[in-house]
């Protein structure tokens, strides 16, 4: 499994301030690895991406691109996101 | 286009009501109407849903036009995010506490006073709801984070990564964040397109308003920068934007140059920032800046109570930038004589940036 997270969109209006990271979770402590692949699993993110959401002026966009077997990408909104996703976005 | 093929049988807004109308219902409805709506513009267009969905009371009442007799005091309330994402956050200074030590969270209650004072006693309206709403904010919001923002019910600033930004509590900033309330609560501006533009544009009329009544600076001596000193040290810039020079705010090895056009020529159409919203605002962003310079003084005064005023009467959350210019030529011709010097200055001003009025 890869994660590609990369955010854009905000009060700056800055491709460039946002960030930009790729993750292999099996380079990482196993119980953050079990965290992540919870976490970003396909099904996992279809299920946010389904929820519709207010829009948050100046709020962040997240485009999440996972591969397995196959690539899927699920843009999704910052309001979107469960705190504790965004805390582990952060940790990473 | 009719949404009866996959709507709720229950639904009493299915099959009659078009998609942009939703999008106002969702906007302004009340919180259950507001969701209908929401739920058929999903099944709709699933996505779509995400920019339309703002809540926001409707107009009725105007509560923004009367002034509020109750008006008194601002009832701050901050948090600190301790670096994580929920929200509010652990509170650390409600209204009347002293200093907290922490310096992001006692600027954040010193600027949201501003706020409140430049709404509260230059335009009669009481808090961003105008009804006196509580004004919840949180600090130190998540990690490196950069970025601040309006969540519909609260403002949230990150510290910045300290490469690109260093802060985002600046009081034009914070005052930008908290426009966004009061839009929202005076009907709203759809957070995409031109309309989106306006929304972002109007943010920061009042955001530099804030500053430069604090600092009692008139049109000459402000600076018209929207965040200046939040850039970090390494950035080759002098703000976010700038309301005078739409385009000269930064340009730098990193963040490459200030995209903001000044002129309808320069419109950029985009998908990217829902449509550009931060990049278009530039054009009214300067024909504010015009107009104020044409009349001299302090432009919270007439200039900014014709910005309040357009924004209660406008009544239309997806305007193009031509409706919001001539709402405000409207008001201006209210407030100050049809044909006034006031508003033939203000007819310059949106022509000049290539406005047809």
């Amino acid at each position: 499994m890869e994660i590609e997270i990369s955010a854009a969109g905000g009060f700056a209006g800055i491709a460039a301030a946002g960030m930009h990271k790729r993750i292999d979770p099996d380079a990482l402590a196993p119980p953050l690895a079990r965290q992540l692949r919870e976490a970003f699993a396909p099904d996992a993110l279809a299920r946010i991406a389904a929820a519709p959401c207010r829009t948050c002026p100046d709020g962040l966009s997240y485009r999440i691109t996972v591969t397995e077997t196959e690539t899927r990408s699920f843009t999704l909104r910052e309001g979107q996101l469960p705190p504790e996703m965004l805390d582990l976005i952060d940790r990473l | 286009m009719c949404l009866c093929l996959h709507a709720s049988h229950h639904n009493p807004l299915h099959c009659i009501v078009p998609p942009y109308m939703l999008r106002v219902i969702a906007l302004r409805g009340d919180p259950e109407t507001a969701a209908m709506a929401r739920m058929l513009l999903a099944e709709d267009e699933a996505m779509r849903a995400e920019r339309a969905a703002h809540a926001s009371p409707p107009p009725e009442g105007a509560p923004g036009l009367l002034p509020d007799p109750d008006i008194c005091c601002p009832d701050r309330r901050i948090h600190d995010g301790e670096g994580r994402a929920a929200l509010p956050g652990r509170l650390v200074r409600p209204e009347g506490a002293p200093p907290t030590g922490i310096a992001d969270a006692d600027l954040a209650y010193d600027a949201s006073g501003h706020v409140f004072a430049l709404f509260a006693e230059e335009y009669g309206r009481n808090s961003l709801d105008g009804r006196g709403m509580p004004l919840v904010a949180t600090v130190r919001h998540r990690q490196n984070y950069n970025n601040a923002f309006w969540n519909g019910e609260q403002m949230a600033y990150g510290t910045g990564d300290g490469k690109i930004f260093r802060t985002f509590l600046d009081l034009s900033v914070i005052g930008h964040e908290m426009a966004h309330g009061v839009i929202q609560h005076s009907g709203g501006l759809i957070y995409e397109n031109q309309s989106g533009a306006l929304n972002e544009h109007v943010a920061d009329v009042f955001g530099a308003l804030s500053e430069q009544r604090v600092l009692r600076q008139s049109v000459h001596e402000a600076d018209w920068l929207i965040g200046r000193g939040i850039l970090a040290p390494g950035i080759d810039g002098r703000a976010l934007r700038s309301m005078k020079a739409p385009g000269t705010a930064y340009a730098d090895d990193l963040l490459g140059r200030d995209p903001q056009p000044w002129h309808m020529d320069g419109f950029n159409t985009t998908t990217d920032d829902n449509g550009g919203v931060h990049i278009n605002s530039g054009i009214p962003n300067h024909a504010f800046y015009l107009f104020c310079a044409y009349l001299g003084g302090p432009s919270w005064h007439l200039p900014g109570r014709i910005w309040y005023r357009a924004l209660q009467e406008l009544n239309n959350p997806m305007a193009s930038f031509t409706d919001w210019a001539d709402q405000t030529l409207r008001t201006a011709s209210t407030l100050a004589g049809q044909g006034s010097h006031e508003q033939q200055m203000l007819r310059r001003a949106w022509t000049l940036v290539g406005i047809r009025v």
